[in-house]
């Protein structure tokens, strides 16, 4: 008798307090949209003919229009489908950056050099 | 029917994109003909840039999917749609009429 009522409590405290299925759902959609982001804005740079410095400010502009999109995309209700505000901002911006930079100089390679 | 329609936006992103690529390296042939420097993409350049970035990133926000909520009791995650013939759902099966063991045990 006091074993099940230990292994019920326990069973209580074992409840999830968040979907990691989705979660991981939504870290996915965050991912898919940020790579997507990079590239375009890899080839708008390049097409516009930044170079250095210039180039990586305009990939700082791009991730936040588009960690704003995201937010908005949440309906400013980011506790709801994530757990911090930094999985939602700062999640793929590295992995983004050389995207970006691949795609800013295939871009310039070929609008301005050939 | 949203999903796809983001798509065919993201397409035609992508297809603006690559037209003012292709003005700008025709842009950029006439002023190597007139020898001139490159000050920068001409204006209509510069709109098509942005209506394409606009339309990419419309794409970008709509296509993946939608979020999912991670809240394990709110709307969406529970489970509110019951069979219509609950009623004639039987939960009996044969071990009704075997001795039940705790029963045995508590009588010891």
């Amino acid at each position: 008798m006091g074993a099940s009522e230990k292994k019920s409590s326990e069973a209580a405290f074992d409840v999830p307090t968040l979907n990691a299925e989705n979660l991981q759902s939504n870290m996915k959609v965050i991912y898919y949209s940020r790579t997507f982001m990079s590239i375009i804005g890899g080839i708008i740079a390049g097409i516009l003919g930044f170079t250095g410095l210039t180039g990586f400010i305009f990939y700082f502009l791009i991730m936040t229009v588009t960690s704003v999109g995201l937010i908005a995309k949440t309906g400013f209700t980011v506790y709801s489908y994530f757990d911090s505000w930094s999985q939602i901002i700062l999640d793929g911006f590295l992995g983004g950056l050389l995207s970006f930079v691949l795609f800013w100089t295939f871009a310039y390679d070929i609008v301005h050099i050939f | 029917m949203a999903m796809s329609l983001g798509f065919v936006v993201g397409i035609l992103g992508v297809v603006i994109l690559s037209h003012a690529a292709y003005s700008t390296v025709q842009y950029r042939g006439l002023l190597k003909i007139m020898e001139e420097e490159f000050p920068g993409p001409p204006l209509i350049v510069v709109i098509e840039l942005l209506l394409g970035l606009v339309f990419c990133m419309w794409a970008a926000l709509t296509v993946p999917g939608t979020f999912l909520s991670i809240h394990p009791h709110s709307e969406e995650n529970r489970i509110v749609s019951l069979p219509d013939n609950l009623d004639f759902m039987i939960f009996n099966h044969r071990a009704r009429v075997l001795p039940v063991e705790m029963d045995l045990k508590l009588k010891h």
